[in-house]
């Protein structure tokens, strides 16, 4: 054969031998199992493969996915991956337990009013008074916490030197904190050292939400002895009073935490905690028993679901204190008109967009507090998917139509190459409901954040986390015109006198009916279009027991307990 | 050996030029492009007036030319700055040890690339005209067109869910079995690119009176091949040995990430995400630096290798 011939036979031949070798090794070995995203499923006749792809037996070690904190230092922490560590190394006056009730950590019982805890002064301040457990002692040391080293924690958080991001939104209430972090007083007058276990905090008016603020990172106790001997690297392996402590961290590949044998809410069952931080297919990790807890993500949850799956026993689902939304800069053209707004709104059909984009991973959003948060109504109802009615708005607004709009952009935060599928399946909808094309435009995360701070979207999408369990850390500091972080823009007297009373109302029911008030003007005024609320997806082997998901960052490794 | 050594300090001058203009560049886009390391790290509590109060104290709302001078000195007295998203460590304690795991795996790598693409294509030269040229050509191609992220999934599933001969993720050093698959796929594509030239050398190699005469003189062709035909068609390699050394420094993004390596690819593409300035930068200067140093090291070792290069005033003879 001539030349050509032989090489077009050579090319096909070694083409066929790479390719067979492939799939017969694959397919001899029988199916069973998920993969990373690959068309091989789980044949009928899976059965358990020597050592199994699911089920192993433990280490004694719980090994969870993690990623690399920021920072450990708890004056410093900014996001949910440093507070995951914190929250489990260090403690403070007072903690959240699973089921998201305040409870006391270094402070011996709750200060309320009934017993003598609370005190509103006569210049309309408010004194907290704590009286500090004595047998917390930092971890590595044996020196007991006082109430002089809250004073120290607090007030080195908000020193200016310590350039903290968040110490002012958690500890700005106190009276003199706003001063410090100003650099106009050298120490904070609202916090004040009784004795070794008493401490007072002074609050600048009746804020029920400030118990709940202390329980963020910010408010926790440091080692002062161990942050003046080394400023700038004590936090590397901090002493905390949390239930674990810092055995070692090695940048980018794990963190390992021990248990506090000296921790004053009960010692830890799980002796040894081992995050992974390099990444790499988690699902694979898991299913090689290299760690015990995975995430599962749109690409998986079919076949981690499917009922023939070995996965399928153990996979979990815990609802979050997150929201994602569409949001509307109401200053700018033709978002500064409700009932366009309100066209919008009624022109998408979530629930839809839910069942088969998102696969029913994730909750509709019917307002913007979330199930389970208190204040959360459930009788809320975000504004209905109306293709008639939001053409109708449409023609009713300033611009008559669709026709007299000018170009609406949606922005979102991607990589560019992919929009986001839902996203896709609502500028379909606007199209086909609305008659509005929507250009699409994605920028990476820190542009898009600088964008929307400044003003220059007009429509986005994008997302909130809770902080602490309290409707004022959504619907105050998202809406309430003078707000920093009112992303929006959005001014409405009406909702900003709601919200004004809300904060300092000392009746449970009657601040949380203002609330669910204001979210109702938020929905109505469509200022926020809410779309899902988070909900995580996991599979956990079947001897790690209580792994709770809890629906913020709160400690919880210790409540966990491995079978062996 | 003469004109070696004025060459080599002549080249070396250029070293704080470079560097200058590189740091220069990337420190002014860095700092007017959008998006700012605190307000990254400030994650979803983002108040403008606090990003204004820490942006002040870090020193970032100072004119950028003060900017760039302080940033200099520090270089200057061996401070290559802090990381924002590491919680302030220094930028060298980040960097040095992820480019270490990245050169490692990047050597078996390279390893494995020459190891088999440079015989591959020998064999190739040499068996111009049977079906083994172009079969073996074929398969490297089909390797090379094979992107790192399909390999590695693939390569996932065989290997570690079916056959459980490796672990799924993590890095535990050069001598482990962590290191298998991620360099092997990160291996496979450059073969075909090694072996083709390889060929096309040994080819031209083949041709040259001093082989025929090897041949004549009786030599058995091992000899012929090892001693007169190798040694001269490796020449033009060591150009792309050196360059692919200094790539060694930058790391393989999908691999690291598909496989949890901590890696300095994965942490440049991280760092410019959050705009970690120092560890930008930090990168930009230590990857310059290696390619100007390996380019001069080159131009030494073909001194060496072909005894017809020499280096005079007015530079190559």
């Amino acid at each position: 054969m001539n030349r050509l011939t032989g090489f077009v036979l050579a090319v096909v031949v070694v083409l066929v031998l790479a390719i067979g070798v492939i799939s017969a090794v694959v397919i001899v070995r029988g199916g069973g199992g998920g993969g990373e995203g690959q068309q091989a499923q789980p044949t009928k006749a899976a059965t358990a493969e020597g050592g199994g792809e699911t089920g192993g037996k433990s280490t004694g070690e719980l090994r969870l996915p993690g990623s690399d904190p920021i920072t450990l230092d708890p004056a410093l922490a900014a996001d949910a991956a440093s507070a995951t560590y914190i929250v489990e190394i260090f403690g403070g006056l007072v903690t959240i337990d699973p089921k998201l009730n305040i409870v006391p950590d270094i402070a011996r019982e709750l200060p309320t009013r009934e017993n003598g805890g609370i005190v509103d002064n006569p210049d309309g301040t408010v004194t907290y008074t704590f009286h500090l457990r004595d047998d917390v002692v930092f971890h590595n040391t044996s020196r007991l916490v006082t109430a002089s080293d809250f004073k120290y924690s607090m007030e080195r958080a908000l020193n200016p030197r310590t350039a903290s991001t968040v110490a002012e939104a958690y500890l700005g209430d106190i009276v003199g904190a706003r001063d410090m972090v100003r650099g106009r007083a050298d120490e904070v007058r609202g916090i004040e050292v009784v004795d070794d276990s008493t401490l007072k905090l002074t609050v600048d008016a009746p804020k029920p939400y400030f118990l709940a603020k202390l329980t963020y990172p910010t408010g926790f106790v440091v080692d002062r002895q161990q942050v003046e001997a080394n400023p700038r690297n004590w936090s590397r392996k901090p002493n905390g009073t949390g239930p674990y402590k810092m055995r070692e961290w090695s940048l980018g590949e794990q963190i390992t935490l021990e248990a506090n044998d000296r921790y004053h809410l009960g010692k830890p069952s799980v002796k040894t905690v081992t995050f992974l931080l390099s990444g790499g297919s988690v699902l694979t990790m898991y299913q090689n028993n290299e760690i015990d807890v995975a995430g599962v993500g749109v690409n998986d949850i079919e076949s981690v679901q499917d009922p023939t799956s070995d996965l399928s026993a153990e996979y979990v689902t815990g609802d979050d204190f997150s929201i994602s939304y569409i949001g509307f800069n109401t200053q700018t053209e033709p978002f500064n008109d409700p009932k366009v707004r309100q066209a919008f709104a009624h022109a998408i059909d979530r629930e839809k967009i839910a069942e088969v984009v998102l696969k029913d991973m994730l909750p509709v959003a019917q307002g913007v507090m979330m199930s389970g948060l208190p204040g959360h109504n459930p009788q809320s109802k975000a504004l209905s998917f109306d293709p008639e009615l939001a053409q109708q708005l449409l023609k009713e607004s300033k611009y008559g139509g669709p026709d007299g709009l000018p170009t609406v952009t949606i922005t979102e935060v991607g990589g560019g190459a992919n929009v986001g599928f839902d996203t896709q399946a609502m500028v379909e909808m606007w199209k086909e409901n609305l008659g509005v094309e929507v250009e699409i435009e994605q920028t990476e995360a820190a542009t898009f954040f600088e964008d929307l701070d400044s003003g220059r979207l007009q429509m986005f999408v994008t997302g909130w986390i809770m902080d602490y369990p309290d409707p004022e850390d959504i619907l105050d500091i998202h809406f309430y015109s003078q707000s920093r972080l009112n992303n929006t823009r959005y001014s409405n007297p009406e909702l900003d006198a709601l919200l004004e009373q809300a904060r300092t109302e000392q009746d449970v029911n009657r601040r949380l009916s203002l609330y669910q008030q204001a979210e109702q003007i938020v929905i109505e005024e469509a200022v926020w279009v809410p779309l899902y609320n988070g909900r995580d997806h996991a599979l956990v082997k079947p001897y790690v027991k209580d792994f709770e998901f809890p629906p913020m960052v709160i400690p919880h490794l210790r409540y966990v307990t491995i079978e062996q | 050996m003469q004109g070696i050594l004025p060459y080599i300090l002549r080249r070396l001058l250029w070293v704080p030029l470079i560097l200058i203009a590189v740091s220069f560049i990337a420190f002014t886009v860095a700092r007017f492009g959008p998006g700012d390391p605190i307000s990254v790290a400030m994650g979803q509590f983002r108040d403008p007036e606090v990003l204004a109060r820490v942006r002040h104290e870090k020193g970032l709302d100072k004119p950028v030319l003060d900017q760039y001078r302080i940033y200099v000195w520090n270089v200057l007295h061996g401070d290559l700055g802090e990381s924002y998203r590491y919680g302030g460590r220094p930028v060298s304690e980040i960097i040095f040890p992820k480019m270490w795991v990245s050169a490692q795996l990047g050597l078996v790598a390279l390893i494995i690339t020459f190891g088999v693409g440079i015989p591959a294509g020998i064999l190739a030269a040499l068996r111009q005209g049977s079906w083994m040229d172009p079969a073996a050509i074929s398969l490297l191609l089909f390797f090379r067109s094979v992107p790192v992220l399909i390999t590695v999934p693939v390569m996932l599933l065989v290997f570690v869910l079916k056959l459980h001969w490796f672990p799924a993720a993590g890095w535990e050093g050069i001598f482990d079995k962590h290191i298998v698959i991620p360099a092997l796929a990160l291996s496979l594509p450059g073969i075909a690119g090694v072996a083709r030239l390889m060929r096309a050398t040994t080819l031209d190699v083949l041709k040259e009176d001093y082989v025929r005469t090897a041949r004549a003189k009786g030599l058995p062709e091992f000899t012929v091949v090892s001693r007169h035909v190798a040694r001269n068609a490796l020449l033009p390699l060591v150009t792309i040995i050196g360059i692919s050394l200094v790539t060694l420094l930058e790391g393989a993004f999908f691999a690291e990430v598909l496989m949890g390596i901590p890696g300095i690819g994965r942490e440049a593409f991280d760092s410019v995400k959050s705009r970690d300035y120092d560890v930008i930068l930090g990168l930009a200067l230590v990857l310059a630096a290696a390619f100007i140093v390996a380019n001069i090291v080159i131009d030494i070792a073909y001194t060496f290798i072909d005894p017809r290069v020499r280096y005079q005033r007015s530079g190559v003879t």
